[in-house]
This record gives structure tokens, sequence and C-alpha cells, in this order.
């Protein structure tokens, strides 16, 4: 056997040649630094003096520089609660929303894999006008917002049948679908404002609430989206049988189609509270002193004597570190549960 | 149309003080929310003065942070929109017209009257008579002295022989001479000039500050923005045009990213030795002196913004020479006009706060102001607070002491006494949604300038014509009465 | 909503029913309610309110603000007006990269047309969606080559774009390569998967200021070397196209992870055995990518491609941190423009801003989904 052919061809179907090995270990090993790189510089720059940073690029502590403890000092005791309530902000902001997305997001998904819905589009026509004109009430005329919305919702249920019996026309699944997956793309400035003054109507402003509240409907496309295409590729024969034995739809959708959909749940569901955790715009606007949450008070540390990166590489560890070690906890359901179910089946 | 009435109807007051008898102190049970800026240089000397405070006076003090470029919204969304989660605020006095023009700030007037403690004559006439005021009341307590200046590195002009610069062709000067020296002892060639020129960031303030020299010669009370018998932008004449010239020279002395730093980032490279000259608000001095980031310490200087041997004609546009008409109050036969852009960090007061919150308020902010605590304060190096009380400039001790050096401290003081007694200081543009003149039209038209997107004629095209524009679109009537009433026109 | 589901679409409602029944005869509505009506109460009102917003001028006044009708104003400023540099950019004489771009788009609409054409599907609707696309797709080719061209400038649509497509290719590319690299057969492939997941957990604003340290010149990790490369006197900063590709890099270290983790599990799930029977073949390996591999992943990746991009639309905290937008307006995405005009209380023409992306991200995603994510899914099923 000739060297360039025992380095080109791999010994059996599941291992490397050994040139193959080297390029693509070569190719892990490089991206790894990629990766790992800019992670390390947070974590060195959190030990350094300012003088470290604005004097030019040191690389090792202790041998460069001598590490130096007073952003984690301020962080954690200067601040202090400062710091502890908007982590626990975050926490609570996002476990509690991604708990709600998942839940009614997985519930609408499935039901949009089962059942076969037909709104008219009549209704939605009819719908959309009269929210119009209520806006155009409350703005315009200043009629109260909660007797324009009693009368909106009173006509709907009145002219809703009328204007079906006219205009036949309806839409499918897909297009439900579509349209809720239609309301991630709309741009966060577009709705902040308006969200603003929804929430301080009703006086729930700088409130976990809020946030909560938001965040759910934010992500809730997501979830809609990622698990449609799960239950779509889980079996029905189990839910006819169980079906057939008595079983209710909510004790097979709780007790048979989610255990079944676990992976999905768990990697739709860190992918949603990765996304919760880490927003930042929406929180910028419906929070002040309560609610804050982490991505605010790191943007913060940029002030008028420049980005405190101490501070800052601080807080982004401490943002960084609990959803690494969930990830590590949930690794093997992430694998299986990307796969968004398409290939599945 | 407005949907005000509706909102106004609906609207949930967010106060949250619950009124307990006064048992102790003062303000038992009254908890005060205080917005600001993040970090410690501003909100920094608040919280550390926020116990001595409660302890005395049994409020309880509640600052709250967010982002600089946030805080103008933040506070006008929480007040128009009812919600006065916000009792009280330290912001821009810029701001104020927004604020104080719409009733949603205390008029501070009377409480200050009657508040000794406070020893308001010791307070520099701009910012008592002028920044703290709008249409005749104070709506702001000042805690900051806030102005433009030019730092030099003492050591750098020694060794090439050159005096502080007088006008801006000085500046360029010294700024070409020490481009490319190694002034911090690292080997590595320095900056001649350090400007902080980001987009939405200062960039636009020190245009004006370079520009303003050229256009207002006769006090205040001239206007550096428009022309106050008509509002037309004072865009469109010789100075601006020569200022954006020099702006733009200094970046050829300046760090390659230039483009990118803003002040923040420019200060703590004066500090690292790695500039000649800068132009900045006063930071530079206390800063200059915090052994944990400066190697300059006792080797800066600071000295009044540069003059103009010429000003421009407001008929024609075209440059005249300096004499006791055209420049009444030239030094030396130029004319200086400092710019005190920005303005200094001040408190104010939520007008729809609850009484009892409001008096607390007061009492923290002129706790934070009177001499015992400020005097401190603005001498430490990690606090933003610049001086801005007489007492303070008289003070070249304390700054002697803390390693300035008392011929380094005698000339920082002296620039800022100098700025501040010149009758022909440059008050910033305050009228109505003043961000869109400043922070987007002309700000966005000089950053694409220094980019090399538009030529200097273009550049004062499309500052004219948004400038014309914004006006077009508020009132052009209105915004030139709030104009005349912010500078004490005629 | 009329419901019919395929267990019930034939039972009668009996005579009298328990709450249970009602209660499971309705389960497909009850499911689905909570979603629809949280959608419906965060979009409906927020979109009416701004679509208000951005046709009046917002003004304060004692004791609040008032808001005045002006119909199309700060549409036409923007499109026609004074903001037409900052929107659309400056137009330029075109040049023959601006004639390429032109041309590529037309051939590629003219063979989109004549594919509809020969399906046989061809209705009123799909026609109607296809006019729409093609317009925009017109549009903005022609956008591009004036933008492009001698004396020309990107306004925030173009650079938007530009991060859209040079941001979801890339990510793309190097997402694919690394999932395949991960997918061979080796030691430590779970370390690896949890370490390029990494990147993604990062809180965006923190990537950005922390790219902000990494790109800088002077004191930045990397300054050494860029300074022994002799461009001590330069930066990407003060360089249009520099300065948006450092943007963009920030932007893929980011997301390059999604697209990997995605892709990995759908290689990993690739029918094994067709893989093995052509390896016995002595198949190569671009030959096993090709012919089972990628049309194994297609729909995946359509739809990865597709989730990245509505995302990428809306990036703002990158350009924010690192540029401000600058150099002059390079670096602006759509986003920062509306946030810049919201910042200075212009609310009006910041809601036409982010109308204006609304609009362009929902026809730009659309068509993608009917045009390429539902073809791939059909090709598949």
């Amino acid at each position: 056997m000739s060297v360039l052919k025992r380095l080109t061809e791999p010994k059996s179907l599941d291992s490397m040649s050994p040139l193959g090995a080297v390029l693509v270990y070569g190719g892990l090993i490089l991206w790894s630094m990629v990766v790992l790189f800019p992670l390390y510089w947070i974590a060195i720059t959190s030990l350094k003096l300012p003088i470290h940073v604005s004097a030019g690029p040191v690389y090792l502590p202790f041998v460069d520089f001598l590490p130096d403890l007073h952003a984690w000092r301020y962080i954690f005791v200067d601040l202090g609660n400062d710091t502890l309530r908007p982590y626990l902000n975050s926490i609570v902001v996002a476990l509690v929303s991604t708990a709600l997305a998942m839940l009614i997001g997985s519930m609408a998904a499935y039901s949009l894999s089962r059942l076969e819905f037909a709104p008219r589009l009549a209704s939605i026509l009819l719908f959309l006008l009269l929210g119009a004109v209520m806006i155009v009430a409350v703005a315009g005329f200043g009629v109260p917002w909660w007797i324009a919305a009693v009368v909106a919702l009173a006509l709907f249920l009145l002219l809703a049948r009328a204007a079906g019996r006219t205009m036949r026309a309806s839409l499918g699944n897909g297009d439900i679908l579509f349209w809720i997956i239609s309301q991630r793309i709309l741009p966060p400035v577009v709705a902040a404002l308006p969200i603003y003054v929804m929430f301080q109507t009703v006086g729930l402003l700088d409130t976990r609430t809020a946030l909560i509240a938001t965040y759910t409907t934010v992500n809730l496309p997501i979830v809609v989206w990622l698990m449609y295409d799960f239950f779509v590729t889980i079996p029905k024969d189990l839910e006819e049988s169980a079906s057939l034995d008595g079983a209710s739809r909510f004790a097979i959708f709780f007790g048979i189609v989610l255990p079944l959909a676990r992976p999905g749940l768990v990697a739709t569901g860190l992918l949603v509270l990765i996304l919760a955790w880490n927003e930042y715009l929406l929180a910028l606007f419906l929070s002040s002193a309560n609610a804050q949450t982490m991505p605010v008070l790191v943007a913060a540390q940029n002030a008028t004597r420049g980005p405190q990166w101490w501070y800052m590489s601080v807080l982004i560890l401490l943002m960084i570190l609990p959803v690494i070690f969930l990830t590590l906890l949930l690794q093997r359901f992430i694998a299986k549960g990307m796969l968004l179910g398409a290939v599945k089946g | 149309m407005t949907i005000r009435s509706w909102l106004a109807g609906l609207a949930m007051a967010g106060v949250a003080a619950g009124a307990m008898p006064a048992l102790a102190a003062e303000f038992d049970g009254v908890t005060v929310n205080i917005l600001t800026q993040t970090g410690p240089a501003i909100s920094g000397p608040m919280q550390a003065r926020a116990p001595e405070f409660e302890k005395q006076s049994g409020a309880k003090i509640n600052v709250i942070t967010v982002p600089f470029s946030d805080i103008y919204q933040k506070l006008l969304t929480d007040w128009s929109t009812g919600t006065n989660s916000i009792d009280a605020a330290v912001f821009a006095p810029q701001w104020m017209v927004d604020y104080a023009g719409s009733g949603f700030l205390e008029d501070l007037t009377p409480r200050m009257e009657g508040d000794e403690a406070l020893e308001q004559d010791d307070i520099a006439p701009f910012f008592r008579e002028f920044s703290q005021k709008y249409a005749g009341k104070t709506y702001m307590m000042t805690f900051d002295g806030d102005f433009h200046m030019i730092f030099y590195r003492t050591d750098i002009l020694e060794e090439l022989g050159k005096q502080p610069p007088k006008t801006w062709e000085d500046y360029l000067d010294i700024a070409a001479a020490a481009h490319g020296k190694d002034m911090n002892g690292d080997g590595q060639p320095d900056f001649g000039s350090c400007i902080g020129k980001k987009r939405n960031a200062q960039g636009y303030w020190f245009l004006t500050s370079v520009a303003g020299g050229y256009i207002q010669a006769k006090g205040t009370s001239e206007g550096a923005f428009f022309n106050t018998e008509d509002m037309t932008p004072l865009i469109d004449n010789a100075g601006f045009r020569k200022a954006l010239e020099v702006y733009k020279k200094t970046s050829e002395y300046g760090p390659p990213d230039e483009l990118n730093l803003d002040v923040a980032d420019t200060r703590v490279m004066f500090v690292a030795g790695r500039c000649a000259l800068s132009m900045d608000w006063g930071d530079i001095g206390s800063m200059s002196v915090d052994p944990s980031m400066s190697k300059v310490t006792g080797k800066v200087g600071a000295t009044i913004l540069p003059g103009s041997s010429e000003v421009i004609d407001r008929t024609t546009g075209e440059f005249v020479a300096c004499d006791a008409d055209t420049c009444p109050h030239a030094i030396n036969g130029l004319n200086h006009a400092p710019f005190a852009a920005f303005g200094g960090w001040g408190g104010g007061i939520n007008a729809n706060a609850d009484p009892k919150v409001k008096d607390a308020a007061y009492a923290f902010f002129s706790y934070l102001s009177q001499p015992a605590q400020s005097n401190q304060d603005v001498t430490k190096g990690e606090t933003g607070f610049n001086p801005y009380r007489m007492s303070q400039l008289e003070d070249v001790a304390t700054w002697e002491k803390m390693g300035m050096g008392k011929e380094n401290a005698e000339s920082y003081l002296g620039a800022i006494k100098t700025s501040l007694n010149s009758p022909n200081m440059i008050l910033d543009l305050r009228i109505p949604q003043n961000q869109r003149y400043q922070q987007v039209v002309l700000d966005t038209a000089v950053a694409r300038y220094l980019a090399g997107e538009l030529d200097v004629d273009a550049t004062v095209e499309t500052v004219v014509e948004g400038w014309n524009e914004v006006n077009e679109e508020l009132g052009t009537d209105e915004q030139l009465e709030a104009y005349k009433a912010t500078i004490g026109a005629e | 909503m009329a419901v019919t589901s395929a267990a019930h679409v034939t039972a009668a409602p009996p005579e009298r029913e328990s709450l249970n029944d009602w209660l499971d005869r309705q389960a497909g509505r009850l499911f689905i309610l909570p979603a629809v009506i949280l959608i419906l109460g965060f979009s409906i009102f927020p979109l009416i309110a701004s679509a208000y917003l951005a046709l009046s001028r917002f003004k304060l006044a004692p004791g609040g603000y008032t808001l005045t009708f002006i119909g199309w104003f700060n549409f036409k400023k923007m499109l026609t007006g004074s903001q037409q540099f900052h929107l659309l950019g400056t137009f330029g004489a075109i040049t023959l990269l601006g004639w390429v771009i032109m041309l590529a788009t037309v051939a590629l609409v003219v063979w989109g047309v004549v594919r509809y054409a020969r399906s046989g599907r061809v209705t009123v609707v799909g026609s109607i969606g296809r006019l729409i696309t093609i317009a925009t797709a017109l549009a903005l080719s022609v956008l591009f080559a004036v933008n492009l061209g001698e004396g020309g400038q990107l306004g925030t649509i173009a650079t938007t774009m530009f991060y859209v497509a040079g941001g979801v290719a890339v990510q793309f590319a190097l997402g694919l390569g690394l999932a395949l690299l991960c997918a061979k057969p080796i030691r430590g492939r779970s370390f690896f998967r949890v370490l390029f997941f990494v990147p993604l957990m990062v809180t965006p604003v923190g990537i950005a200021y922390t790219f902000r340290m990494l790109a800088d010149t002077a004191v930045g990790p990397f300054a050494p070397l860029w300074h022994w490369l002799g461009y001590a006197q330069t930066s990407w900063s003060a360089d249009a196209w520099t300065a948006r590709f450092v943007v963009l890099i920030g932007d893929s270290w980011q997301w390059i992870p999604f697209i990997f983790i995605v892709l990995l599990a759908a290689i990993e799930s690739q029918p094994r055995d067709e893989v093995e029977a052509a390896q016995l073949d002595g198949a190569s390996g671009w030959q096993i990518f090709r012919d089972i591999t990628w049309p194994s992943i297609a729909p995946v990746a359509a739809t990865v491609v597709l989730i990245r991009a509505i995302e990428a639309f809306k990036i703002i905290d990158l350009p924010n941190v690192l540029t401000n937008g600058g150099p002059g307006i390079a670096t602006e995405s759509l986003t920062l423009h509306a946030f810049i005009e919201w910042r200075a209380l212009n609310l009006g023409g910041s809601a036409a801003v982010a109308y204006i992306l609304l609009f362009l991200s929902t026809i730009a995603c659309v068509s993608f989904f009917n045009f390429v994510v539902k073809p791939m899914r059909e090709a598949r099923a």
C-alpha cells in the first residue's frame, strides 16, 4: 500500500483516513478557538484593572498583569442587591415566560396538526375592520377603550354569521400557521411603544408580569412553528386507540403526545429560554426600577466614562453560566430535538 | 386629535409613597425613585450619599439607572403618559425645555430661595442664571459644571517649545508637531489630537465648539445656532464652513479609528498618555489624578476653547476682522466663545409626584449640592461631577494635594473660571425637540461629512435643509420664541 | 371559527351532554384559543396604533402630548424628501456591477415565471403573490445598482438587506461546514456540540460589547497583529465596507451555532443504510453529500434559513454598539434607523421606518416561505 493511499483512505466505514482525521480535527479545534477566544477575553477582562484595558492588550493573568477582583467586588458587594434584583427578575421572567409559551404554543401547534380549521375570510375582514374603527373611535373621538371594545365585540358576534353567509371563502391551517409565524417578523420597534401604552393603561408597567406576558407572546410563534413539525411526525395510531378507549383529548395530549415529543419540547424550550433570557429592547421599554433584567444592566455599564468593560464582563459571565449549565444538563435532548421534526418519520 | 384624554382618564398614579405620620425623622416611609444614568460617574456619588441622607431624614432613596441614550425618552414616556413611576431625575439641562414646557417639572424657585444651606450665591452665575432656568424659573439644581475646554500635555508642549493653543490654527500646529511621538513611553507612536467623533455620540457638540468662536461674538444672547430675527440656521456662512474644515483637519493628527471613538474612549486614551491634545468636558482634569487609570498625573494643563481673530458678519455670512464693535468680548484680540455643551447634570423633580415625595426629593438634591458634600464629590476622579461652585474654583490646594501639581491645578481651575466668566458663553440648543436638530440632522450630516460621504457644501446644505424642515414641522414662530427665551434675546 | 375534526365531523351534538363531553368536543378550539388571543392582543393593537403613529406628528404639549394627523408626510420625506439618502441611500451612476446585479435578478425572475407558467397550477392569488415578489425583487436590485454605482451610497434598506443576505449566507455555509465536520466519526462529539452552541447563549448586547473590545485596533487583543501587518494608521471603523463586515462577523459568531446545531441533528438522522451502501459502492464524499445528505436535509435547511432571516431583519444591537451606525450611516440598519428617530422623539418618522421594515421583511419572508421552503417540503413528502 502506498503512503498516499494509507493517508487518504479510511480503515473501515466508521473511521476516517489519517489525513481526513487531521483535517477534521484541525477544523474542529480551529473553530473551538474561534468560539472560546471571545469568552476567554471576557473572563480575563473581568479580572483587569481599567489601566490594563486602556493601555494596550495584556493577555495572560499573572504573567502580563496581576488579576484583580475589583470588578467582582463591585458587582457583588457594592451593587449587591442591584445585581441580585435584575438577576432574579431575569430568572423568573425567562422561566415563567418559557413555560407559558411552551404550554400555550404546543397546545396550539398540536391542535393545528390534528384538526382542520377553516376560519371564514369574511369574519377576519370584519374583525380587522371593527378593530380599526375601534382604534379611531378611541384615539380620535375620545371614546373610553373598554366601551369601544365591548361594542366592537358585540357587533362582531352579531355580524359574523351574516358576513359568513355572504362570503364563503375560508382559510386553511397553513394560513393560520403562517399568520402565527409572521408575528415573529414584526420588528420590536414597531410594537414597543403601543405595548408600553397598553401596559401603562392597565397599570402593569415595570412589573415582571408585563415582561412575562410580552415574552410569552413574542416567543409563541417559534414554539408553534417548531412544535407543529414535531407533532406532525408523531404517528396518530396511539392517539386513535386511546381515543377509542375513551380518553379525552386533554388526557391524550398531556398523557401521550407531550411525552413523545419530549426531545422537541426540550430543544424548543431551551431556544425560547435563551431568547427570553437575552432580550434587551423590550425590557428596556417595559422596565425601569423593579423589573429591570440583566441585559439592560449589561448595556447600562456603558456610561460617560466609557464602557466599564470589567463590570460588563462580570455580568456577561454571570449571564452565560446558568445557561451553559442547563445546556450540559439537557444536551442529549438537544441533539434529537433540534430536528424541527421535518426529517423524522 | 389627541389620545391624551383617554390616557389621562385611565392613568394610574404610580406613586408608591405611603403617607405615614412623621415619628422620628422628617421623611419616614417616603420612597423617592430617582432616575439617572448608569455607572459610577453620576449615579455613584448619589448612591454613595444616599445612606447618610436616609439616616438623617428617614426617606428611602431609590436610584434607578438606565443607559445614557435612553434617559430622555424614558423620562418623557413615563411623565407624558401619566405613568409617573419616576419621582425625580438627574438629567441634562438641554432636555429641560421639553419637560418644563409641558409642565412635568416642579418649579424649584421658591424652595431654593428659602434654602440657606444650599448657598446659592456660591454657584457660578452661568449655571444659576442660565443653565438651571427656563423662562425665568428654576427647574433644575446643578450638580455638575459642564462645558468644553482644551486639555494639553504640559510636558509635550514644553518639549516642542509651544504655548497652549489660542486659536484653532495653533491647535492644528501643535497637533501636527506632536503627532507620531511616543508620549507614554511604550514605544508606540501616539497622537496629536484626540476628539470623540463617533456618530450618535458627542461629535456634533465638538463641531459646535470649533464653530462657536467664529459665529458668536456679541454675548450669550446673540445665539450660535439660529438667527434670532427669523430662525435662519447659522450654518450657511464662512464660519461654519471653516469649522467643518478645521474639524476634519484634526482627524489627520488623530487615531485611525477616531470616527469610532466617543468622548469616553478619548478621555481614557488621554489619561493613558496617548494624546497630546484633546477637547473635552472637565472630566479629564479629575481623571488625570486618578491613579487607577492615569499615566499623566501632573502633566495635564487646560485652557479655554481656542478663539478667532475674525468672526462672521450676520448679514453677509462672510468673515470680518475683530475690533471693538465686532468682538466686544475679545481677549487679546481673539474672540472666544466657550460652549456649555450638554450643560452639566442637574436634578429635576416630577411636578405630579406626591407632595411629600417632592419634598424628600428636594431635600436629597439640596443635600447633594451643598458645599459640604459637593466640594468633595467634584474632586473625586471616579465621579463625573465637575466644579460648578465658585468656592470649588478657589480650592487649588485640594487639587494640588491629589497630585495635579500647583501650576496645573491653577491652569485647570483657571480655564474653568475664564470659561464660566465669559459673557460670550454659548448656551446649548434648548428649543423643543432639540435632539432632532442636533442628534439627528446635525450629527448625521457631520458623520457623513467626516466619512467622506458629503463635501463641505453638501453638508451645509443638508443641515440647513434639515433644520428648516424641523422648524416647519414644529412651527417656526414657536421655535423662534422658545429659542429667544432660552438665550435671553430681545 | 368553523372547526371540523377528523374524529368528530359526523357526530351530531347529542341531546344533553356533560361538561366534560362539551370540553372534549371543543378541545381543538380551546387548545388554539389562548395562542390566538395572546397574539391578537399583542399584535393587532400595536400594529394599528403604529400605523396611526406613522401617519402623525408627535409634539409635546402642556401636560402631555398631541398627535396631529399628517397623512403620508413621514413616508414622503423618506422616500422622496430630505431623508431619502438615509433610507434609500444616495443614487449614483450605474456601473458594470449594477448592470450585472439587475440582469441577474431579471434572469432569475424570468426563470421563475417560466417555471410557474409551465407547472400548470397558475391561480389568481398565486399570480398576484408572484407579482408582488417580482416587483419587490426588481426594485431592490435597482436600488442596489444605483447605491453601488459611482458616487452612490447605501441607505438603511440596502444595508439591512446586506446584513440579511450576507449574514445568512456566511452563517449557513459555516454552520453547514461545522455540522458536516461534527457528523464525522469523531471522539468528543458531544463536547464539540455543546461548545459550538455556547455563542448563542450570550446576550446580543454582550456580544456587541465583546466584539467592540476585540475589534479595537489600539488596545484590543489583535492590535499587535494589526500593527505588525502595517495597518497601524488605518482602522476598519473608518471605511464603510470593513465596518459592515465587522458587524457581520459579530452577528455570525452568535448565529452560526443555531444553524450548526439544527443541521447537525438533520445530518445525523439521514438514512444511514443509504450512506453505507454508497460508501461500499465507492462513492466519493462529495457524491454522498450531493445525492443523499443534501436532499435529506434540504427542507430543514430551508426552514432554518427562514428563521434566521426573520431574526436578521431585526438586527440592531451590533451596529448600535460597535459603530453607532457609523462611519456616516454606513452600518445603520433599519431597526437602528427607527430606534434613532424614536430616541429623538420623532415618533411618527420612527414608526414609518418600522413599517417599511415590516413591509420589506414580510414580503421577503413570505416569498421565501412560498417559493423555497414549501416546494422543498413538498418535494420530500
